[in-house]
């Protein structure tokens, strides 16, 4: 009975030790749950105001109608979570006396689309710029023709983030 | 003897038993008062972009951290579990009056216990509090929520020997 005792003993204090020396380990836990949501972000912005362009003829050869000027002055940027999206650009003025083109020059994230002449149609400017931060510079081009005469457009140019 | 011996062993036995059961139950009692989480579970909502910038990170502090010193020095540690995480959430204890916060740590799914506050003194003493400020964050590139669905952390935070 002694010896039995003895080896209960034993085994009491093995249980305890082994049980006191984890506890010393970790005192306690606590948790709790933390949600992160992500709203759908597109932000589209242009980096100036307002571009006027002059078509003046100057350097023009002699017996050519057609007369351009170029503008390369101002960017278009872009910020985008969302997948599988592209950019479209239009302009309100629905019967102007001269050509405006437009084309997206060395962009940082997806493809330029062809140039466009803008019209009151959204036309591709951008695409593939899902799930992107991204900018281009923005290459007007206005032609006139001589036979056109002089005058004056103004444009209010509007790029829109669509689904591609 | 043999017929005695058994008796008195389960009669021990049994006693060893009820033992160790006050001796965990009150292990467990007094492990659930060492440390809580105060504030419930929180939820954090990235908004907003500038132009020509990722997008803003948001910043929630409606959570504390209260604990007390221990028989040893001790520290905290956190870990998350957040499987198929897709976002950055990052945590940082301010306001720390006793021990020291470590640097901001990022969660990360099944990341091991890191560092949150350490150096926490042996001794008595009552409870102290430390805010919780944690910071959600993501890029354009990562996407967003309606296609991807939220991150859902579990946040567990332990009080361990140092």
């Amino acid at each position: 009975m002694a010896v039995m005792k003895k080896y209960l003993l034993h085994i009491l204090l093995f249980v305890l030790s082994g049980a006191s020396s984890s506890m010393a380990q970790t005192y306690a836990t606590g948790d709790h749950t933390v949600t992160v949501q992500i709203s759908t972000i597109t932000m589209v912005s242009v980096s100036v105001g307002a571009i006027s362009m002059t078509i003046t003829g100057a350097g023009v050869p002699a017996g050519q109608d057609q007369m351009t000027a170029t503008n390369q002055s101002s960017q278009l940027q872009w910020g985008i979570n969302s997948s599988s999206r592209k950019i479209t650009a239009q302009t309100n003025l629905a019967a102007p006396q001269f050509t405006l083109k437009l084309l997206a020059l060395n962009p940082t994230q997806g493809t330029a689309a062809a140039e466009v002449i803008l019209s009151t149609t959204a036309q591709d400017f951008m695409l593939n710029i899902g799930r992107s931060l991204g900018n281009c510079t923005l290459q007007y081009t206005g032609v006139a023709l001589a036979s056109q005469g002089t005058g004056t457009d103004s444009h209010t140019i509007t790029f829109t983030v669509q689904t591609q | 003897m043999n017929n005695l011996a058994v008796k008195y062993g389960n009669r021990m036995g049994a006693r060893i038993l009820v033992l160790f059961g006050f001796f965990a139950l009150g292990s467990l009692c007094v492990q659930a008062q060492q440390l809580s989480v105060q504030g419930g579970n929180q939820v954090l909502s990235v908004t907003t972009a500038l132009a020509g910038q990722e997008p803003a990170s948001a910043t929630n502090t409606n959570s504390s951290l209260r604990y007390r010193r221990q028989a040893l020095n001790a520290k905290i540690t956190v870990a998350t579990s957040c499987p198929a995480q897709k976002f950055t959430l990052r945590t940082l204890a301010t306001g720390v009056t006793v021990g020291t916060a470590a640097p901001e740590v990022t969660l990360s799914n099944g990341m091991p216990a890191t560092d949150f506050i350490t150096n926490i003194p042996s001794g008595a003493g009552g409870f102290v509090t430390s805010t919780l400020q944690y910071t959600a964050s993501a890029t354009f590139a990562q996407g967003n929520s309606a296609e991807q669905g939220n991150d859902v952390h579990t946040v567990t935070y332990t009080l361990v020997a140092q």
